[in-house]
């Protein structure tokens, strides 16, 4: 299930580009891994056999065979022998804590801070633009995506990139909307890990509500600050996990 | 005096003429592919399945997308539920010269139809029957772009249900490099807008596509296709 209101969800859209550059099998499991983690397909269904596949995604059936193979092997999916058989997503897969912990661990400091520049630079700049071309219409969208505080990481996690998508859509500019779907392909499952955390949740839901009252009030200064903040937030709390994970246990005597 | 008058004037209407026979000409090819498209879709015995759904459009996308100085980007069909199964919807839809094949991950999910039921270019051709023009917006689904997107419901039978919808998305920027000409020539501040006045294309240095405008004071006012108006003196808002 997709927690957004419009259906169609454009976190989506980054599985759906056009496969161009990197190892074709790495990008057709990459797809697959998004669809899975997005709710696209969930634990449990089937998926198409690997001619179909290929079809689908404009691969050769020898790439869609080593991408199913991949997935196997990375437990994302199971296969079953014999008639009824077939491959099937994996019951309770995607995003994992885990996973995102995994990530976290592996970055360094600098790329963690210099990611959330960048991100904020965008963000910034969509929020600025969208304080001037907002309509009631595109308010209506954007105040539907901020969620409850209480509901779950996975829910906010979607839906904080699903906002985000939303300030660059009412910008109405397709290059600072492609960069956002970039930068969030890259952050990955990583805000998962403060969407957890009920005292973030509090902070980002507020910062949610300055960055629509700003973008309606057609007042860009104020939406660009309040979207830094935002992403601040994250940022300032993904180093600061990393910071308390990365202490080395006390040596024993 | 008045002849400068109607020189200028017929100028403007010749322009005005020309841009609406582009955008016109873009609804009708729409409306016949979708009386096409239903014709094609009665005759296929038995229950519908996507591969010759997909043998039916994707020629038409093919001559579409690729026609010299064309204005799709993409193109194609969107199953409604009930064609192919019940939760079920089916994208054909590709775009680019390459014929990329749109979500089509999306044609594996047994629930696809959620994924389009709320978007607006899907939603108003079903409920309404009509056809409709959606946006400008950027659009995520498919081209990554700023377009507006046509779409024209598809019946089977002429009582039936709506079975689908066919469209096309238009870049802005197509749009823009087609209509500028002729907007120069209606007036230095001419504008195309969409119905609710964003701005598409505009002669005047200050408007940019996306931008709210409004008519200028005392300007002409000129409906062009379903949902556009062209006004002979755009303001920046």
């Amino acid at each position: 299930m997709l927690p957004t209101p419009q259906g169609a969800s454009r976190s989506l859209a980054a599985v759906f580009t056009p496969i161009k550059s990197r190892g074709l099998v790495d990008e057709v499991c990459g797809r697959i891994e998004q669809a899975v983690e997005t709710g696209l397909l969930t634990g449990g269904q089937r998926l198409p056999n690997e001619t179909e596949l290929a079809a689908a995604l404009g691969v050769s059936a020898v790439t869609a065979r080593e991408a199913l193979s991949q997935l196997r092997t990375s437990g994302i999916i199971r296969t079953v022998r014999g008639r009824s058989g077939g491959s099937f997503i994996a019951d309770d897969v995607f995003p994992s804590p885990e996973r995102a912990l995994e990530q976290l661990r592996e970055l360094t400091r600098l790329q963690i801070s210099d990611l959330g520049l960048h991100y904020q630079a965008i963000a910034a700049a969509c929020a600025g633009v969208a304080a001037r071309r907002s309509d009631a219409a595109d308010m209506a969208t954007l105040r539907s995506l901020i969620p409850p505080e209480e509901a779950n990481p996975l829910h906010w996690r979607l839906a904080l990139s699903e906002f985000l998508l939303e300030v660059a859509a009412i910008a109405r500019s397709a290059r600072l909307a492609r960069e956002l779907i970039r930068l969030q392909t890259e952050l990955g499952a990583l805000t998962l890990l403060p969407c957890a955390d009920s005292g973030y949740r509090a902070g980002a839901a507020g910062l949610l509500a300055e960055v629509a009252g700003a973008v309606e009030s057609h007042q860009p200064a104020a939406a660009e600050a309040s979207v830094k903040a935002l992403i601040a937030a994250t940022t300032d709390w993904l180093l600061n996990e990393q910071s308390t994970r990365s202490i080395p246990p006390v040596p024993s005597s | 005096m008045s002849g400068t008058t109607t020189a200028a004037d017929a100028t403007a209407l010749a322009a005005v003429t020309e841009i609406d026979a582009s955008i016109t000409g873009i609804e009708d090819r729409l409306a016949a592919w979708a009386a096409e498209t239903g014709t094609a879709l009665a005759a296929l015995s038995g229950r519908v399945t996507g591969g010759p759904v997909d043998k039916l459009i994707r020629p038409v996308v093919e001559e579409l997308v690729r026609a010299p100085g064309g204005y799709a980007a993409g193109a194609g069909f969107l199953a409604n539920a009930g064609l192919l199964g019940p939760e079920r919807s089916y994208i054909a839809w590709w775009h680019g010269e390459e014929l990329e094949h749109v979500d089509a991950l999306a044609n594996f999910s047994p629930t696809s139809i959620s994924r389009y039921v709320k978007s607006e270019w899907f939603r108003i051709p079903v409920e309404t029957g009509q056809a409709h023009v959606t946006g400008p917006y950027v659009d995520f689904l498919c081209t990554d772009e700023y377009v507006l997107t046509f779409t024209h419901p598809v019946f089977r039978c002429s009582e039936g249900p709506v079975a689908g919808i066919v469209g096309m998305d238009v870049t802005v920027q197509r749009l823009e490099r087609g209509a500028l000409p002729a907007l120069r020539r209606i007036g230095e501040r001419a504008t195309l807008v969409y119905d609710d006045g964003r701005a598409i294309a505009s002669a005047a240095p200050d408007i940019a596509a996306g931008d709210l405008a409004a008519a200028g004071e005392g300007c002409r006012v000129y409906s062009v296709g379903r949902k556009f108006r062209i006004w002979s003196g755009g303001t920046a808002i």
